[in-house]
């Protein structure tokens, strides 16, 4: 998730919103990952169901793009770091019911104090 | 005749009562109703020659496995709900019956664990991905189970039952043995064998 995370932050989560339904497009998420479920991920919620999703299949070697809709009770995930992120591009659509909460706030270190919003910084 | 501080000693006690319950049902366990067939006879058994009313089972929920996630085959566990990706013909069919909201909540057997290969009469063999696991009911009949939604990721997983708690002749365990279906045959990896 560089550049929105760096190694050692502290960051505010709150469940309200992922509990309630209401995640949407752009909000960043701790999410249970599919394939292992004792290891939670930090990742931005690219497209939530019904939305169509873009994304280049193969970023070294061609500009070749692949569309998706995404199904209903799942979501769409991508890291901010594209170049180095196993996320939905390999995963597909993940379930909604593994997103465990909604990261806003990054409290530490001081410098780096800020609200996340929903697009990348 | 209530004054303001009976009133308020009253609301600390019950925000207190409710905070412990909260923990506990989140942490380590709670009740639940099972609601349809598709786990007979284990919870909610048929019983067609009874013209009484029938009951709803209570289950008590154990969340202590969730810390490691750590199950086995032959759990009956309550998970949340994934809709199907909807990948072939009956996909409409799903959509209409399947559980398509993340709030709704699944008790199932699981059948097998990552690495184990699934035989399925119509399909061709499954081998259960990383992470996920194959739920089955036990009433196959009439059961919406793996067989229609895929394997499910065991992130999904939010408890075990282990007893039934009500109607008081049905108190007891529920054991871990699976039935084995003709149509669902399983093979199991070494690496999860225990």
């Amino acid at each position: 998730m560089f550049p929105t995370f760096k190694d050692g932050n502290i960051v505010l989560t709150e469940r309200i919103t992922s509990r309630s339904g209401r995640v949407g497009s752009g909000d960043v998420v701790l999410i249970r990952s599919p394939d292992n479920p004792r290891k939670v991920v930090a990742k931005r919620v690219k497209g939530i169901e019904g939305d169509e999703v873009s994304y280049v299949l193969d970023p070294k070697n061609s500009d070749e793009q692949k569309t998706v809709v995404v199904p209903k009770g799942h979501v769409w995930i991508e890291g901010d770091n594209i170049q180095n992120s196993y996320d939905s591009r390999q995963l597909g659509p993940v379930p909604y019911a593994l997103v465990q909460s909604r990261i806003f706030f990054v409290v530490w270190p001081p410098k780096d104090f800020r609200l996340i919003g929903n697009e990348v910084s | 005749m209530a004054t303001p501080n009976f009133l308020w000693s009253l609301a600390k006690k019950y925000f207190t009562a409710g905070l412990i319950g909260l923990t506990i049902s989140d942490r380590y366990a709670s009740f639940m109703a099972v609601r349809g067939s598709s786990m007979s006879p284990t919870l909610n058994p048929y019983n067609e020659n009874s013209t009484a009313f029938v009951l709803d089972d209570y289950v008590l929920v154990e969340k202590l496995c969730l810390q490691r996630y750590k199950f086995s085959r032959g759990d009956v566990v309550v998970f949340r709900s994934s809709s199907p990706p909807g990948l072939d013909v009956a996909s409409l069919l799903k959509e209409l019956s399947s559980p398509s909201n993340y709030k709704e909540k699944n008790v199932k057997r699981i059948a097998a664990m990552p690495g184990d290969w699934i035989h399925l009469p119509s399909l061709d063999t499954v081998r259960v991905p990383e992470g996920h696991c194959w739920v089955v009911g036990d009433n196959a009949a009439c059961s919406m189970d793996s067989r229609s939604f895929g394997p499910i990721p065991l992130g999904l997983i939010c408890g075990r039952v282990t007893h039934v708690v009500w109607p008081p002749q049905r108190i007891g365990g529920v054991n871990s043995k699976i039935s084995m279906l003709p149509e669902v045959q399983v093979l199991v990896s070494e690496e999860h064998s225990h």
